[in-house]
């Protein structure tokens, strides 16, 4: 039954994109973030679904668009060269099945995220993606608030949608993407056109906040805390009565304590102690593996080249530094371990594609901060009325990406395709508003004469 | 039954989205912008001191 649905519903959302094909990128998106392949049962899954929209929204932008209105970037012109380097380096890979695997959906994220920028030429193109993008990831968030909220979840125990722990319905990856879409729900919910800001779509935008820092506590991801801590900084810096929010976070924070799940607290103590905490332990060793491997292979290794590593590490026995160590005990324990992944997304990108590959990461990652820095300086100094919705919008961007930033120390998402639709938007923002800059450009009276007069 | 609540919302929201988007002109063609009363940007420095009007205190 809820395969027909499906079909029927992607039908119907692709009859509407036949009539303004730019819907196409929208529908393409959706079925990349939500998968109803892996919602459904039969249906579904034997179609390329995909590649079919992918081929539709090309098509819609190469015979429908204006390409006059298309610009690119330096970042985008980096795009293309991480794609082509990560191509080289998968030929050259130590694992060369594995890093098949991982190239066979990377690519498309890359390509995805080159050609978003150059659709988004209108400023309700780049309002729409948005949307989409917060629409898409509530249908998991939604469901997991709710969830959580009634007293479901736990480490690993939490299913969102589908008992599956691969992209984004692994705890850790929805924790951090739960958190990164919080800055643009907030902008959709003042600055919104699709859904204009009444109170109907305020109070679903505090809902579907809610529910976003409800993920952490259900996923009991300890990413999710550090992105909340981070997001509760980042917010201060444009809040207009510093100390009442100080107090209300305060307030909130020390209010939720007492409902918390005893498993939760628990498990985000172990922040503090990590030494006695082999899942940090295991990082730490990976990364000191890594970081001798990358200095014999300064281009990496290819894809999942984490499997090569044989780490041995000692862990402290106590359960935090002031308990007592039983007497039979050693102070110190050897774990040996093999074959652990990076934990981290830069020690992923070190150890995966070397150098070159982290440094282009961290321009495409980094550059995207500082543009958005760049451009939302800039619109409050403009400080026109039809561009009010510019720098918030961007420093929501800023601050969806800097939350990744710091989640991604923990976690290994250097090539979620969610975050390089942001980068994506991030891009076509930047691009869009250059063109219209170049447009609004100030002229001297005379010239402006003489342009009316042609 | 919560899955498929959260499934029937957010698919319901994004398929108003889609209608509506799908009437909007503006999706795919936008209006040039105004000009702009003063020079902005990498403009500001090379224009002459005469041309340019006293900039508006940001609010």
């Amino acid at each position: 039954m809820r395969d027909l649905i499906f079909v029927a519903y992607i039908a119907l959302i692709m009859l509407l994109a036949f009539k303004r094909p730019f819907l196409f990128t929208l529908v393409y998106a959706y079925v990349d973030i939500v998968s109803p392949q892996r919602l459904s049962y039969f249906l579904l899954n034997s179609v390329p679904l995909s590649l079919i929209l992918f081929a539709l929204a090309f098509l819609g932008f190469a015979l429908g668009d204006d390409k006059k209105n298309v610009r690119i970037s330096p970042r985008w012109f980096l795009l293309i060269l991480l794609l082509g380097y990560c191509g080289y380096t998968t030929t050259v890979a130590v694992e060369p099945v594995a890093a098949l695997d991982k190239w066979n959906w990377v690519w498309k994220a890359l390509v995805f995220a080159s050609f978003l920028p150059l659709t988004l030429h209108t400023r309700l193109r780049i309002e729409a993606t948005v949307l989409t993008l917060v629409l898409c990831v509530s249908t998991l968030i939604v469901t997991g608030g709710i969830k959580t909220a009634a007293g479901g979840g736990g480490y690993g125990s939490l299913v969102i949608l589908v008992d599956d722990n691969s992209g984004l319905f692994e705890g850790s990856i929805i924790s951090c993407v739960a958190i990164t879409i919080i800055p643009l729900i907030l902008w959709l919910a003042k600055h919104g056109t699709v859904f204009k800001p009444e109170w109907k779509v305020r109070a679903y935008a505090a809902c579907l906040i809610f529910a976003c820092l409800l993920i952490p506590v259900g996923t009991q991801a300890r990413t999710g805390i550090i992105c909340i801590a981070v997001l509760g900084i980042l917010l201060l810096r444009y809040v207009r009565h510093r100390m009442l929010y100080l107090g209300a976070v305060a307030l909130v924070g020390l209010a939720t304590v007492p409902f918390l799940p005893s498993s939760f607290t628990t498990r985000a103590d172990t922040i503090k102690n990590y030494k006695a905490d082999e899942s940090a332990s295991t990082r730490l060793a990976v990364w000191a593996w890594t970081w001798e491997y990358v200095k014999e292979h300064p281009l990496g290794g290819g894809f999942d080249v984490y499997r090569q590593n044989r780490i041995r590490y000692d862990m402290e026995q106590r359960a935090s530094p002031d308990a007592p160590l039983p007497a039979d005990l050693p102070a110190v324990r050897e774990v040996v371990d093999e074959g652990r992944a990076f934990h981290s997304s830069y020690f992923e990108m070190l150890g995966e594609q070397g150098f070159p590959g982290l440094l282009m990461w961290l321009i495409i990652h980094f550059g995207g901060v500082w543009r958005m820095e760049a451009i939302s300086r800039m619109y409050r100094k403009r400080n026109r009325p039809d561009e009010a919705w510019v720098a918030p919008l961007a420093t929501a961007l800023q601050n969806s990406q800097i939350v990744y930033l710091v989640g991604s120390l923990f976690v290994g998402i250097a090539f979620q395709t969610f975050f390089y639709m942001l980068i994506a938007l991030q891009i076509g923002l930047d691009t869009y508003l250059a063109r219209r800059r170049k447009e609004a450009a100030w002229l001297p009276l005379t010239s402006r004469r003489k342009l009316a007069q042609g | 039954m919560i899955d498929n609540f959260s499934i029937l919302l957010s698919h319901v929201l994004l398929a108003i989205a889609l209608w509506r988007l799908m009437n909007r002109p503006d999706l795919d063609h936008e209006d040039p912008p105004v000009q702009d009363e003063k020079p902005t940007g990498f403009g500001q420095r090379n224009r002459p001191v005469s041309n340019t009007r006293k900039a508006v205190p940001d609010a």
